[in-house]
């Protein structure tokens, strides 16, 4: 049956329920491009990035940089340089959240996931988990130093 | 009815030549195009977003919270235009709206 035909059937035009229909999958497109797109870009991690390992256990986080310096509930990085993490954990799931530069991944043991980031600015970050992982989960925190080059 | 008796039955159905073959086929097709996609979406994804080769410095921030706001635009303009369309229905089509027209069975009593 022709689509008029079906039209005059139930009463009404249908034309604008295709445009509906044709402007939700338009926009659903463009979320589902856009989304794919922004992980792509944001994966892609710079070829001079530093790598620091990142260990999540109950209930505090601790840093190895690339030259085997560690660091516990603390982390040293220098502004506009870029670093990735390689995160995992020694018990439970954990997630490393960096909250001012948008970083959040989860710490799973016998795993390893890695995110990147560079800072923008000097100051103090705190970093906490935020995956629930045992009564301290709350003060399982730490602190990101970033500091200008040279300091 | 047993149950391999019913399979039988309904594949019997879906592959006889009968008029109603056309519908079923193109329902086949269709669920078949969906799951293509959904396997299929998924590995070009994989293939093409976890490429080797270096990529640029960014700030994540930038990135992530412009398509937040992004897609809450998106997002909102959807739901006003749905919640909108709801409201506007109840509106228009209660009872008690002058230009409600009773239907077949409430004017004469009969379907």
């Amino acid at each position: 049956m022709r689509t008029r035909e079906r039209g005059k059937m139930s009463g009404h035009s249908t034309w604008p329920e295709w445009v509906y229909i044709g402007v939700v999958v338009a926009l659903l497109c463009y979320v589902g491009a856009e989304a794919w797109n922004i992980e792509r870009i944001i994966e892609h991690v710079p070829a001079d990035a530093e790598i620091i390992k990142v260990t999540g256990q109950q209930w505090l986080w601790t840093f190895e940089h690339e030259d085997g310096t560690k660091e516990i509930g603390e982390l040293h990085v220098e502004k506009g340089k870029a670093y990735k993490f390689e995160i995992t954990s020694t018990d439970v799931i954990h997630s490393f959240n960096i909250h001012d530069y948008v970083v959040l991944l989860d710490a799973v043991p016998g795993r390893v996931n890695t995110v990147w980031f560079s800072p923008t600015d000097a100051g103090e970050f705190p970093i906490q988990c935020r995956e629930y992982c045992g009564l301290i989960h709350y003060n399982m925190r730490a602190t990101l130093i970033v500091e200008d080059k040279g300091a | 009815m047993n149950h391999s008796r019913r399979i039988f039955q309904t594949l019997k159905y879906i592959f006889q030549p009968t008029q109603k073959q056309p519908i079923i086929m193109k329902a086949i097709i269709g669920l078949g195009v969906i799951l293509g996609l959904l396997v299929i979406l998924p590995s070009v994804q994989y293939v093409l977003a976890a490429g080797d080769e270096p990529g640029e410095y960014l700030d994540r921030r930038v990135e992530i919270w412009g398509l937040f706001y992004r897609l809450m635009i998106v997002a909102f303009t959807i739901g006003t235009v749905v919640s909108g369309t709801i409201v506007w229905l109840v509106l228009r089509f209660r009872e008690s709206n002058p230009k409600a027209k009773p239907t077949e069975y409430e004017d004469s009593g009969t379907w």
